[in-house]
């Protein structure tokens, strides 16, 4: 199979139109139908919900393509480092546990959950994050992958244990927190300067992710420090998937798709893929929320049904086209 | 595309003239894995490589050839003993300098993620030679997998060469390296009879333009006519080296790989016969 040369000037014109095409999209159709909303409307619903789920979408397809990256997986994305469960737990205590009136309970519990499960992931992979160099072909970031399972495995028997003890009332928001939900996500600049600072971290030496995606103890062979470059992009990765879910809930199937589709139109590079991969993140998820708010308005969908139903099929006819 | 008519890949690349890597191993201790508690694979070892010295490295499975290879590139420890890089202490130079002195090539690729064969190439001319543009390291990157007759599959994605086409992609990005030492793990185990003379060739050019050359192999014909100089590993702590008429000998090889070993000499030349049936 020959692989074609990156079509970047094709792709950038692509980004151009897409990201104001779909924030127009996102601003412009509401519950009420599709039009111009209200000043008040638009300024504090509107805008930063879709400022939202842009930021939420990069950050979570940013940390896939960087985890898919250094742990030289294809099947990376965020929920493996078990960032997302610690988040989740946290949120849920703060939804259970916090009296009634406190400002952004679930998401300062979000924040403090998952930098929790950063911190005990860090702190139990930390040896192998630095010494994983493996001369032969497996990939050395075995550990990594499995204490982040392991821990999203302990908080996803917290969240069922919460689960269980929640009142009718609670139980509905947790549920909605589980799917993944960008309604009432006021709070659009943390994810955005999360997203920024992980961008800034791994970009600058994103070739070198890509000589270690190859092969760790190989790149390490050619000058490149894989120790630090790979705590480097994990700890970017940890900081991109806490903040959107401390915005949005636990979204999935976007971190672990976007950098394959991207790859897939040719992209390869990582110095495009990264960039590349959020900016279809982001499109993609605010395209997914507009519709599932107004598919079924005035009800609202969680966003994470429509990524999934859009995205899956999405990604399975790109994979078979590309293989016949 | 960039590719000119050239038969000869030079680039500031092929080993630089007159800066060859010496290479010198003092009481070297070698256990499995670098370990302390790990089977002991090396038990005393001290030779100079120099350049225009090609060395093959013998030995049956497990013998520790690949452990030895990976700690001379640096990424395993010595129990015990030296290994000095002109004159200086392996883990001394920084990681950017080792990588213009010596280029490791392993036995197993793993590509996760879909990647052109000259884009695999390229890896190893950006990391060492960032001044160039991208074109030009295009270019050398198509001569290099020319040199090694895959110049055909450059376009290609790596995942969906056979192993002989894959192998000689791996072959062709550590000559682009440029570095003068060249640490082969068995460069030859998936080649046909045309590739190995042509992977021959290319070693003996390397060499005579002040490379050093060392390469695990086990076919000892192929070893015989390749090297001017042998190491042969018993597993047991042992090590024999010298010119390739000292170790290439049918005691020696019979005593380390556990079967007879016959040879014929003719003419400076040597057939060897391995007797596969009456293992010993």
């Amino acid at each position: 199979m020959t692989l074609k040369p990156p079509p970047l000037t094709l792709a950038l014109l692509l980004a151009a139109l897409a990201v104001p095409a779909a924030f127009a999209l996102g601003l412009l159709s509401g519950s009420a139908g599709w039009g111009w909303p209200t000043e008040e409307i638009f300024w504090l619903i509107r805008l930063p919900r879709v400022l939202a789920a842009f930021g939420t979408g990069a950050a979570l397809a940013l940390a896939g393509a960087l985890i898919q990256l250094v742990t030289r997986n294809p099947l990376g994305d965020p929920h493996v480092l078990g960032v997302t469960s610690g988040a989740s737990v946290g949120a849920l205590l703060m939804l259970m546990l916090a009296p009634a009136g406190l400002l952004l309970a679930p998401e300062l519990g979000a924040v403090a959950g998952a930098l929790g499960a950063m911190t005990l992931v860090f702190a139990l992979a930390w040896r192998s994050m630095g010494r994983g160099l493996a001369p032969s072909a497996s990939p050395g970031t075995v550990i990594v992958l499995l204490v982040g399972v392991m821990i999203g495995a302990a908080c996803s028997a917290a969240v069922s244990f919460m689960l269980a003890m929640a009142n009718d009332q609670q139980l509905r928001n947790i549920v909605f927190w589980l799917l993944g939900d960008l309604n009432g996500a006021a709070l659009w600049w943390p994810v955005w300067a999360a997203t920024g600072l992980a961008l800034l971290l791994a970009w600058p030496r994103a070739q070198e992710l890509d000589w270690i995606a190859r092969g760790d103890a190989w790149a390490w062979t050619l000058g490149v420090p894989v120790a630090k470059r790979r705590r480097t992009a994990i700890f970017a990765a940890c900081l991109a998937t806490g903040a959107a879910v401390a915005t949005a809930g636990s979204i999935g199937f976007v971190g672990l798709v976007a950098p394959h589709i991207v790859r897939l139109t040719g992209l390869r590079a990582a110095r495009v893929l990264l960039p590349f991969s959020a900016v279809f993140g982001g499109v993609f998820l605010v395209l997914a929320d507009t519709v599932a708010r107004t598919v079924i308005a005035p009800a609202q969908l969680p966003v994470g049904v429509i990524s999934a139903a859009v995205g899956v099929p999405l990604f399975l006819m790109l994979l078979l086209r590309r293989r016949a | 595309m960039t590719s000119q008519t050239s038969a000869h890949p030079k680039f500031d690349a092929a080993p630089n003239k007159g800066v060859g890597a010496s290479l010198r191993l003092e009481n070297l201790h070698l256990n499995a894995g670098g370990k302390p508690d790990g089977r002991m694979l090396i038990g005393e070892l001290s030779l100079s490589m120099n350049p225009g010295e090609r060395w093959v490295l013998l030995g049956p499975n497990g013998a520790g050839k690949s452990t030895l290879l990976v700690a001379l590139a640096g990424l395993l420890s010595p129990n015990a003993g030296c290994i000095l890089m002109q004159g200086r202490q392996l883990t001394d130079w920084p990681g950017e300098a080792l990588a213009k002195q010596r280029a490791w090539c392993p036995q197993f690729w793993l590509d996760p993620f879909p990647v052109s064969a000259w884009e695999t190439v390229a890896c190893a001319l950006f990391a060492l030679h960032p001044e160039h543009s991208a074109n030009e390291v295009e270019g050398h990157a198509r001569r290099w997998l020319t040199e090694f007759d895959v110049g055909h599959l450059a376009d290609t994605d790596v995942r969906m060469l056979s192993g002989g086409e894959r192998q000689r992609v791996a072959l062709a990005t550590a000559c682009a390296q440029g570095a003068p030492l060249l640490l082969l793990d068995e460069p030859s185990s998936h080649l046909d009879w045309s590739h190995q003379a042509l992977l021959q060739a290319r070693l003996k050019a390397w060499a005579a333009d002040g490379g050093t050359v060392l390469a695990a192999v086990h076919d000892l014909n192929l070893a015989w006519t390749l090297a001017t100089h042998a190491l042969l590993l018993d597993g047991k702590g042992g090590a024999v080296h010298g010119t390739r008429d000292e170790v290439l000998r049918a005691d020696a090889l019979s005593a380390a790989y556990g079967v007879p070993v016959s040879l014929r000499e003719e003419n400076d030349a040597r057939w060897f016969r391995v007797d596969l049936e009456n293992p010993t």
